[in-house]
């Protein structure tokens, strides 16, 4: 595939589409969240995503793993492809979700200790043994820049840490079952400034080994982490093209000059 | 909640346990006293013939509430989890637990007389078999009148709430809990058993205590009306009576307890 939008900066992309959407309708009810829209996601970049509050991010999330199924009464349209294959013929869905890494804003819950938290989807993928786990465990940890700060208290419960160590254990948790996709969804809305450099030192690291969709309400996240960047409004897709381009003196749509300038609306 | 405000409550429902059980202690001899001026007095009542009634009692009461209370929660898991909201077993037994917890106890006491005066023919038999001079023995007897009374009674009164508590306790899980859950590719039993569950038991526990505490208040109920509708024989009355008032009031405040020292773990942080 060759299109003139896949011109990316330097490091990530080889432009191999890892997800394929194309026309994606999505409702909740009776109204809409996304109206059509169509692009790939290529292997080991970070795609950057913004867009105004009910922009429909988050949806987009939801349809990739097929969590959104949860939510009673929502209507899903087009198509999504994991890999080339349609992601609603996955028989396994519990298998799909694995096959993606999902880190939700905090407040999330984390009522377990540390520990379990990251052993969670180990186990519920029917991994048993404690050393197997351990090694899990402090593979995670240590990969969500974690480690150090907990590895003597791994008993401890998951909610008596700071909101940025929190955020870091749902990051080790969404890795411990080795996705091929890692999405994150405004990860920084309850963390500190230092924490977030962190963890996208952290990104730019798993970079190398998954391909990462961060949706972000940070404009200069996305400048300074993602490959290529799109923007949302109101469910539909305005503009996806390199980091560099979205945040030119000259994209090709003025809403999202708008919008990463901090002049929109 | 922060921890000073948690301690007052805590001394606060202490007092009000104390309170309640020493006010219990002097309402039970007054009981007992009036039984003895009535002439019907049995020196044997409280010791001897005493205990044995109300574990007999207990024996039948707590089976039954305790079967009523885990059907109600099983209909509630099944109500909340299995069923969507549109679903119309869902509206019709939520319609129904809202307009049966919304009555009284009162009117259940109400509703057991008419019940007992409708069937008045069967409980007049009872009584009859029952020679008189046993009549502390009789009411919960199985299969009798106030047996069945009583059994109805409790899936009217504490079947709803149950279900409504257990569903409170099922709700309060937040959203994200369950969707990071599914998110890490968990199965719903799973995120049930491993994340839901775990979480909402400590309201689950207040829930149960709140539904038995309706059921031994609807126990005094019919004992009192029982006792009321038989003047001339009070033995066992009062030991009756004072241990359902007094379970009741005990196990309301064992639920408020619970619900008032069960802080959700996600706001515990900073
Ligand atoms: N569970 C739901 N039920 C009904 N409508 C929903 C639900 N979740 C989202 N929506 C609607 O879908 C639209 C898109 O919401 P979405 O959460 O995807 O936006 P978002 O871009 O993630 O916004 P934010 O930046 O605030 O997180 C909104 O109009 C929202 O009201
Ligand atoms: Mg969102």
């Amino acid at each position: 595939m060759t299109t003139p939008m896949q011109t990316n900066s330097d490091n990530g992309s080889q432009n191999t589409p890892v997800i394929e959407i194309s026309d994606l309708k999505v409702r909740y009810g009776d109204s809409p969240a996304l109206n059509g829209i169509s692009f790939d996601v290529y292997q080991n970049e970070i795609l950057g995503i913004i867009g105004p509050a009910q922009s429909g991010k988050t949806t987009l999330l939801k349809v990739i793993n097929r969590t959104l199924e949860l939510t009673p009464d929502t209507t899903v349209e087009g198509s999504v492809k994991l890999d080339g294959v349609d992601i609603r013929t996955i028989g396994d869905v519990y298998g799909l979700r694995r096959r993606i890494g999902m880190v939700l804003p905090l407040p999330v819950g984390l009522p377990l200790s540390i520990y379990d938290n990251v052993a969670f989807a180990p186990r519920t993928a029917g991994i048993r043994a404690k050393s197997e786990l351990d090694e899990i465990v402090e593979r995670c940890l240590q990969q969500a820049a974690l480690w150090d700060e907990v590895k003597d208290r791994l008993d401890s419960l998951g909610t008596k840490l700071s909101g940025g160590q929190q955020q870091r254990l749902t990051i080790a948790r969404a890795l411990s079952h080795q996705p091929e996709i890692l999405c994150l969804d405004e990860f920084s809305i309850a963390v500190d400034p230092v924490t977030t450099m962190r963890i996208e030192e952290v990104l730019k690291t798993l970079q190398t080994e998954m391909t990462i969709l961060l949706v972000t309400n940070l404009v200069q996240q996305a400048k300074r982490l993602a490959n290529r960047t799109a923007f949302f409004l109101n469910g539909d897709l305005i503009e996806i093209d390199t980091t560099d381009v979205i945040f030119s003196e000259n994209p090709s749509n003025q809403a999202t000059y708008d919008y990463v300038n901090g002049t929109f609306g | 909640m922060t921890r000073p405000k948690l301690r007052k409550k805590i001394i606060l429902l202490s007092i009000t346990v104390i309170i309640e059980i020493v006010a219990l202690i002097f309402f039970w001899n007054a009981l007992k006293k009036t039984d003895v001026t009535n002439g019907q007095a049995s020196p044997a009542l409280g010791t001897s013939g005493g205990l044995p009634n109300l574990l007999g009692d207990l024996n039948l009461i707590l089976p039954i509430s305790f079967l009523v209370i885990l059907l109600g929660i099983a209909c509630a898991f099944y109500v909340e989890e299995w069923l969507s909201a549109t679903n119309w077993v869902r509206r019709f037994i939520e319609s129904q637990v809202a307009f049966l917890t919304g009555i009284p106890s009162l009117l259940y006491g109400l509703l057991a007389v008419a019940v007992f005066f409708g069937y008045a023919g069967v409980f007049k038999a009872t009584l009859q078999n029952a020679e008189g001079s046993a009549l502390a023995g009789t009411p919960f007897q199985r299969n009798t009148a106030l047996f069945y009374t009583e059994t109805l009674i409790f899936i009217l009164t504490v079947m709803p709430v149950a279900i409504k508590t257990t569903q409170t306790a099922l709700r309060s899980v937040e959203t994200p809990i369950r969707e990071s859950a599914y998110a890490l590719g968990a199965t719903q039993w799973q995120v049930l058993t491993k994340q839901v569950v775990p979480r909402a038991f400590p309201r689950m526990l207040a829930g149960g205590c709140r539904a038995m505490a309706r059921a031994f208040a609807a126990a005094a109920l019919l004992v009192g009306i029982y006792a009321w509708s038989h003047t001339m024989e009070l033995r066992g009355f009062p030991d009756r009576f004072m241990l359902f008032l007094g379970g009741a009031l005990l196990l309301s405040n064992a639920s408020s307890f619970l619900t008032e020292i069960y802080v959700p773990a996600s706001t515990q942080h900073n």
